[in-house]
């Protein structure tokens, strides 16, 4: 294992090429671009024996992905904002179907007006796709989050596509220290595995069959409980991960919460930036602490109760807007928190934009703000905070 | 609540029974009633059973939308079904069956009596005199009204104008010839229901599906009976057959094969009575014989 410095972007295609992957069927598209021209590079010098394919658009590149997955072969792709919406009509076939593609999405805010800058507007849309979802924080859990689908994704108790969501510019393009394992110890944690169903022509069978309304929910409810079920793998494939590697990921990971009774909730690399302000804050005596979801999908139901119940004030923050409606995660917890007897409050607010920045004195201002709110009763609406009047 | 009266179409897929829920639903409205028509979703195919429903209400709304299994009223287009779909299932006491016949009102009553009004027209005949194509369902919409009375007749009138037009006239023969014609006899006694077994078709449950729905058996299509679609069968006349084997050629099912004696015939586990070998043959040795009639 060595320590160099690396941009996440090509973290990620470094993590593609210690896995072998079989088939790239990728389209550039900022902040992605780098990813995949780092593996074509790959590709072109022999450094890894894969066939990449210059797809014509996005909904080709999964289509791509969905063949090759269907072969048994291992398959990667990535893309960002409306490259995750353009294919997004393959999407829920690839998780129907039960194919283990691994796409990478450096998050992007949607159009109009036109913005390459990151959010999680892209992501939230695709939420209910049936892909496994997790978020990373930095270059690190983007090289090792990397890993760890592949594992995921191709567990024959799973078989479901994963994504790994990380934030367009302020991750993607971001230069820092990475720890990269040697090939041995990637093939150690990664073997292959056997797939039970392939396309083989000594072996027919039919896949993505059509269904009448007599077995259209059955598959529905098969499809459904794969991806609750599939944290019980997600869990073992990072316990393995960090006897191979020492590094530790939990479905919802904490930062300063013991005894906390205002609690943060952030995705994706602005959870760094939120442990600076939880850091300031409980220096100056005040008991907060942090929640960062690292499983969006399937939803950690019971790792998020057990952390957030504790608290008196669980604060959201939503980088994606949910028009007419509260902010996707907020509404996520809220649903997840109301059966308890127990619960905290919950302000929601959306910011951090089309690429706008939160600074730690912005997560401190959110802290305080949910607070003045909470005490004075005005907790119903979500705010857009960070917003010129 | 009003009285709602619940109809299920039987035919297959070209018949046009969809068509005679269309016309029976608007003709109720156009008499002031309350009325639905639907078909039941699905693929279609030409010759595959099909279904079709109404609801009719004096005088409500109807906000039932789920497909009917208890009807009032049953109506069979296709005689070929009889042996291969449960057209009584679920008809309530005191309903109505109408099945489209050449047999006797006795011969249907000895397999179809029940405790219901049993009621038996030739309509592809009609349809064959008047229209000059076995399309039944006009026919049949004219026997249904004779027996139920849940519309006029004269109220079918507009609604087959505007669906026909310049055919509408011999569509409205069709209607009144099968209207002056249907034989009906007396309901049955309640303890009475034809005693036929039909094959269940099972569903798997969803802990049965195989990941993403997988299908094993590869060409399990084999086992697919398409000869349920047929209506009409065609029958070999070997003093004209000089064993060319046009018909296997022109077979589009594949279901054309020779015999021991050189003769072709048609598998009818899969002949879907398409016609095409009859029309294709040099020699004239294949006819289409209607499949109650073969």
């Amino acid at each position: 294992m060595k320590r160099v410095g690396l941009e996440s972007s090509l973290a990620i295609a470094e993590a593609v090429r210690l896995a072998g992957v079989d088939v790239v069927s990728a389209y550039p598209i900022t902040p992605q671009t780098h990813i995949i021209e780092r593996i074509a590079q790959m590709v072109a010098d022999g450094d890894l024996n894969a066939s990449y394919i210059p797809v014509e658009s996005e909904h080709s590149a999964m289509s791509g992905c969905l063949g090759a997955a269907a072969m048994g072969v291992r398959t990667f792709t990535a893309t960002a904002g409306q490259g995750l919406e353009l294919m997004h009509e393959v999407l829920p076939v690839a998780s129907a179907m039960r194919l283990p593609v691994v796409m990478a999405i450096c998050n992007r805010a949607l159009s109009s007006p036109l913005s390459i800058w990151g959010d999680h507007s892209d992501i939230m849309a695709a939420r209910d796709s049936g892909w496994v979802q997790m978020f990373a924080e930095n270059g690190q859990q983007a090289f090792d989050l990397t890993l760890c689908a592949f594992r995921i994704a191709e567990d024959v108790e799973v078989l479901l596509p994963t994504a790994i969501n990380i934030d367009g510019f302020h991750l993607s393009h971001v230069i820092e220290s990475v720890l990269i394992p040697e090939q041995g110890e990637v093939d150690k944690f990664l073997p292959e595995l056997p797939r039970p169903y392939v396309l083989d022509p000594r072996k027919p069978l039919t896949m993505g069959d059509f269904a009448t309304p007599e077995l259209y929910i059955e598959a529905k409810k098969s499809q459904d409980v794969a991806l609750r079920n599939s944290k019980k793998v997600i869990l073992q494939a990072w316990q393995e991960f960090e006897g191979v590697f020492g590094r530790r990921y939990s479905p919802v990971e904490t930062y300063r919460a013991d005894g906390a009774s205002v609690l943060l909730l952030t995705m994706g690399s602005f959870s760094e930036v939120a442990m600076e302000a939880i850091d300031r804050l409980r220096e100056s005596g005040e008991k907060v602490g942090l929640i960062r979801l690292r499983l969006w999908r399937p939803f950690p139901f019971e790792e998020f109760r057990q952390v957030a119940s504790q608290a008196d004030l669980l604060v959201v923050l939503d980088r994606a807007v949910s028009f007419g409606g509260p902010g996707p995660v907020c509404s996520e917890v809220q649903a997840a928190l109301y059966p308890l007897s127990k619960k905290p409050q919950v302000a929601g607010f959306i910011g951090g934009l089309g690429g706008r920045d939160i600074t730690t004195e912005g997560f401190e201002d959110m802290i305080r703000n949910a607070r003045k709110k909470a005490d004075a009763g005005r907790l119903g609406e979500v705010e857009i905070i960070g917003v010129r009047e | 609540m009003s009285k709602l009266t619940e109809i299920r179409w039987h035919g297959r897929g070209g018949q046009g029974a969809v068509t005679s829920a269309e016309v029976m639903g608007l003709s109720a409205i156009e008499e002031g009633k309350f009325a639905q028509a639907f078909p039941s979703f699905g693929p279609e195919r030409r010759g595959a059973p099909v279904l079709a429903f109404n609801r009719i209400s004096d005088s409500e709304h109807i906000r039932m939308r789920s497909a009917v299994t208890q009807p009032d009223i049953v109506v069979v287009l296709d005689p070929g079904l009889l042996g291969i779909i449960d057209v009584t299932r679920g008809l309530k006491e005191g309903g109505v069956l109408i099945i489209n016949s050449s047999k006797s009102l006795l011969d249907i009553k000895s397999e179809f009596e029940g405790p219901w009004t049993l009621a038996v027209v030739d309509a592809t005949a009609i349809a064959m005199e008047v229209l000059k194509i076995p399309i039944v369902n006009t026919a049949m919409l004219g026997a249904m009204v004779k027996v139920t009375g849940v519309v006029k007749l004269e109220s079918l009138a507009e609604p087959l104008g505007e669906r026909f037009g310049k055919l509408a006239e011999k569509n409205i023969a069709a209607c009144r010839r099968a209207y002056d014609e249907v034989s009906i006899a007396a309901q049955g006694a309640v303890s009475q229901r034809p005693e036929k077994t039909f094959g269940e078709v099972t569903w798997p449950s969803w802990q049965e599906l195989l990941p993403g729905g997988v299908v094993t058996d590869a060409g399990n299509a084999r086992s697919y009976r398409t000869g349920d679609w047929r209506s009409d069968r065609p029958i070999w006349d070997h003093d004209r057959c000089i064993k060319c084997g046009v018909c296997m050629l022109f077979c589009p099912e594949g279901c054309v094969e020779q015999n021991e004696q050189g003769y072709f015939e048609a598998n009818y586990y899969y002949c879907k009575g398409c016609g095409i070998c009859a029309r294709e043959c040099w020699t004239q040795a294949i006819t289409m014989v209607e499949e109650a009639k073969a």
